[in-house]
């Protein structure tokens, strides 16, 4: 029982990473209709630089972060520019799947040549002994996480609510040559979602790298799982992801403990695509009606 | 012409055949094999990405599992190879059936995604099922052997070679039957396909698999060639290194998959040595600085259109002179290039090459090729309707509703479809006409009431079944196969006709051969009979529109249906076509086919109908022959308005 709720703990700090980094996916979609294919890459990349400006310059934790956050709006605008904004043009959906892969796969191979092949530690900003609650220890680390996710979201969901520029980006996501019509530049809005969206993904990248590694390879799979988690949510529903991450997430852990640590990938992928036979539009996503 | 055609495919299967022959260094004879291996898996990859226009990030997993079948079964089986190949063939077949199962409910980025996810299950599988693929230690194994003797690298080249050849059939035939048609039918317009009585979910899942047999194909012989194999090898790079090769080569073309395949395999090797790619790379530069000069001194582009690739091009050049170890930059570059084909290069070499003869050997693509006219009447080509109880009427619309949210956009609508008559649909923008139709082909599925046709309901059944039940349609909005001819147009409609499998299609069988010639004779007349007979080589999209309104009336009409709905078949139509389209409609009439017909053009509506409904906000207003339709209140209030109270 004790292993249970460790492992429940462990993972809904994991869950609460995949449901940010969905989240980010969930921003770009809403208001173009496409995902960053190397979204995994942008929080790789965050780290990285984190993990640079915390080591090499000697950089506070919690002052680096605003400095991460600014450089995953500078790396998400320039995946919108290169990668996107050509294929939005053309109304070309292999373009632009296509170029966010290929901007991935430059990422990451940019991030071997920097910061090398192997794994690197992260320094903890808390301390690293953990403490007891329900029987289960907890490290402090993994309580920012979930804290930290939870802020991250709100603080986006406030944003699109209640101010000026939000609704614009609400008002694109509804309807796109409508919100044109109004004067919204929704080429703006466009990039602003994809800055917005390697924000939260280079945030969840220092947020999870002292409970992990970092290193190159870190995005691919992280990447991936959180589109799981995004689909397994459905990808119009705030609420499902983080049920998603959380269900996600304490299945891996539980598969990682009970069965292999090789496999902890694959329930979750395996659920992906169970949600899809069966519910495309995800558990708690709404159902698109087609026009002819 | 043929004669010229045929020369150059031996010189090329001499060529082929004799390479091995000419070069001493085993070296490249095993670059030469795979290349032939990376051919078959593009071949196949062509017809998920090509063909079906879905983007496939799985077939490195599938290639694996061709290759890991492959050398299972000769690790622990011993298994000689003309066992295992054909093992892996089925196997991978089946895995690209799994893949296709729930991944092709989705579209777009989703499958991609899917498949991405699917690919990396396949890859964690073979790494830690290690009782089965021996995990990361991966598995030995031997050339196939002939005459109790390892056979050399040399036979084995020319082994590929054979299976080349044999994949090239396959593939050029399955893409020229019916299953191809199907397969280019669903990736123009998936709505049309199911109304054609073609499932687009069966057909993708068809396509997958074929594809899948392909990429087990490509990875049996792959193992061999190897003679070791491990699961890093199939990892996602890999995937899109296949991508890139079938787009940089060209979609839909089998010259675009060779080229392809030569491309993924040599560029690397290329890019192993600096010096190489320092001179490829500033070649490269210089020769896009001397084409963007001279497309901007004759005026035909503007400074922004070169700038990107210009920079771009340069950047490249610089950073090679500052590098000093390309291979660790190998995947940039891969990376880079797919960019650049993605947008610029976006027919592949092949398609820019046909795009340059073309724009050289005069505009062919402009003028509408006209063939010579055969039979103009050919009312006979339209089969007659199944008579059956001819008193009792054909279709029972039962108090339907057709809520979308708080919207009913049809609220309680009963109507009955006397047989063999043209009953019109009319009313005001908004008034339902259209999600009437939708919800009689199975495209909606109404909220309550039932629809009966032939007293069998409809309603929950798939467009597919219902359109091969006898209920054929057109569109509001043309929704023909753009990039299909005419022709081809009309013979996915008569997909229905085939009774042919996989076997009679790669083996030419009799019963292909009968099935294939009758139906094309039947395409040629239905198009004679709407009075396209001349332009039935012509690619759909490039026919006017009233042509493409015939065009689709004839597709429907290939179905053999027994009623027939006609969405605003007049919609943009000169007067003349209008007049066309009349008799058109009468004569489909006299063969005893019922039609519905929605339509604004109120002398169209009341020249040609039986009986009218009108509709108005969801709800049916009135009814009647097309004289007390005129003089009706309600619906003279519903066209221009009632006077306010």
């Amino acid at each position: 029982m004790e292993i249970l709720i460790q492992l429940v703990f462990s993972g809904i700090a994991l869950g609460m990473i995949y449901a940010v980094i969905a989240f980010g996916y969930q921003l770009t979609f809403a208001t173009s209709g496409t995902l960053n294919f190397g979204q995994g890459e942008a929080l790789m990349l965050g780290a990285l630089v984190g993990l640079t400006c915390v080591d090499t310059l000697g950089i506070n934790y919690w002052l680096m972060i605003p400095l991460v956050c600014l450089f995953g709006a500078f790396q998400g605008s320039l995946v919108e520019i290169v990668g996107v904004r050509p294929a939005i043009k053309i109304k070309s959906e292999f373009g632009w799947i296509m170029s966010t892969i290929a901007l991935g796969i430059i990422f990451k191979n940019v991030a071997e040549n920097v910061w090398g092949r192997d794994d690197l530690r992260f320094p903890s900003p808390l301390p690293d002994e953990p403490f007891q609650f329900l029987g289960a220890n907890i490290l402090p680390m993994e309580v920012l996480v979930v804290v930290g996710a939870l802020l991250m979201m709100l603080l986006v969901e406030w944003f699109n609510r209640k101010t000026i520029y939000g609704k614009a980006v609400v008002a694109t996501a509804n309807d796109r040559d409508a919100a044109s019509l109004m004067g919204i530049n929704t080429g703006v809005v466009i990039m602003f979602s994809y800055a917005l969206s390697s924000v939260t993904a280079a945030f969840a990248g220092v947020l999870i790298s002292p409970l992990t590694l970092t290193g190159a390879t870190m995005g691919a799979s992280l990447g991936l799982k959180a589109f799981a988690v995004a689909i397994i949510g459905g990808l119009t529903s705030g609420f499902g992801i983080i049920i998603g991450g959380l269900i996600l997430g304490v299945t891996e852990t539980a598969t990682g403990f009970y069965i292999s640590t090789g496999y902890k990938d694959v329930p979750g992928l395996l659920l992906l695509l169970l949600v899809l036979a069966l519910k495309p539009s995800g558990l708690f996503g709404k159902n698109a009606i087609k026009k002819v | 012409m043929k004669y010229s055609k045929l020369l150059l495919f031996t010189v090329a299967i001499i060529a082929l055949f004799a390479f091995p022959l000419f070069v001493n260094n085993d070296y490249y004879i095993h670059l030469g094999t795979t290349i032939l291996i990376y051919v078959i898996l593009l071949f196949g990859l062509d017809i998920v990405v090509g063909y079906t226009g879905q983007v496939s990030l799985g077939h490195a997993g599938l290639f694996g599992v061709g290759a890991y079948t492959c050398g299972v079964l000769f690790f622990k089986l011993g298994l000689p190879f003309y066992v295992t190949v054909p093992a892996a063939i089925l196997v991978t077949a089946f895995f690209g059936g799994l893949l296709a199962l729930p991944a092709l409910k989705v579209i777009g980025p989703y499958l991609a995604m899917v498949t991405l996810a699917f690919g990396t299950i396949l890859q964690i599988l073979i790494n830690e099922m290690s009782f089965l693929t021996e995990g990361p230690m991966g598995i030995k194994l031997l050339k196939p052997s002939l005459l109790e003797a390892e056979i050399g690298e040399r036979q084995y080249y020319w082994l590929c070679a054979i299976g080349m050849l044999f994949a090239l059939v396959v593939i050029h035939r399955v893409l020229k039957s019916q299953l191809g048609r199907a397969f280019e039918a669903l990736r123009d317009s998936p709505i049309a396909c199911d109304c054609m009585g073609v499932s687009v979910y069966r057909y993708k899942v068809y396509a997958f698999v074929i594809s899948a047999g392909f990429a087990g194909f490509a990875g049996a012989l792959y193992a061999y060639s190897e003679k070791y194999i491990s699961p890093n090898t199939y990892n996602n790079e890999l995937t899109v290194l296949f991508l890139l090769g079938i787009i940089m080569g060209g979609r839909k073309s089998r010259l675009g998959a060779i080229l392809g395949a030569i491309i993924i395999v040599l560029l690397p090797k290329l890019l192993d040595d600096i010096n190489l790619f320092r001179m490829v790379a500033i070649t490269l530069a210089v020769l896009v600085a001397i084409g963007s000069t001279l497309a901007l001194s004759k005026k035909i582009t503007t400074v922004r259109k070169v700038l990107t690739p210009l920079v771009g091009t340069v950047a490249l050049a610089v950073f090679s002179l500052f590098l000093k170890n390309i291979t660790d930059w190998r995947l940039s570059i891969f990376g880079a290039m797919i960019l650049l084909v993605v947008y610029y290069l976006q027919d592949g070499i092949v398609g820019f090459f046909r795009n340059f003869y073309q724009a050289l050997g005069g505009n062919t693509n402009n003028h509408l090729v006209q063939t010579e006219q055969t039979a103009v009447d050919g009312s006979e080509v339209i089969h007659k309707a199944r008579e059956t109880d001819s008193n009792a009427p054909i279709l029972n619309i039962e108090s339907i509703l057709m809520q979308f949210g708080g919207l009913k956009a049809l609220n309680n609508v009963d109507i009955t479809i006397k047989r063999g008559t043209i009953h019109g649909l009319i009313g005001p923008n908004g008034s339902g006409k259209s999600t009437m139709m939708n919800v009689l082909t199975g495209i909606y599925v109404p909220t309550a009431g039932d629809v009966k046709f032939e007293n069998q309901s409809v309603v929950g059944k798939t467009s597919s079944d219902i359109s091969l039940s006898g209920i054929a349609r057109t569109f509001q909005n043309v929704q023909l196969f753009g990039e299909m001819t005419a022709l081809e147009n009309i013979l996915v409609g008569l997909h229905h006709t085939f009774t042919a499998n996989f076997l009679d299609v790669t083996l030419h069988l009799p019963r292909f051969n009968r099935e294939e010639a009758a139906a094309r004779e039947r395409a040629q007349g239905l198009l004679n009979f709407v009075g396209l007979g001349s332009l039935a080589s012509e690619e759909a999209r490039n026919l006017p529109y009233g042509k493409q309104r015939m065009l689709e009336i004839a597709r429907a009409l290939a179905l053999d249906p027994n009623l027939l709905l006609l969405d605003e078949p007049a919609a943009g139509l000169t007067a003349p076509d209008i007049k066309e389209l009349l008799t058109v409609i009468r004569k489909i009439r006299d063969q005893g086919i019922t039609i519905i017909l929605i339509e604004h053009h109120m002398d169209v509506v009341m020249g040609v109908c039986d009986n009218i409904s009108v509709l108005d906000f969801g709800q049916k207003i009135a009814e009647g022959v097309p004289a007390e339709i005129q003089k009706n209140e309600k619906v003279i209030e519903a066209y221009l308005g009632g006077q306010s109270a």
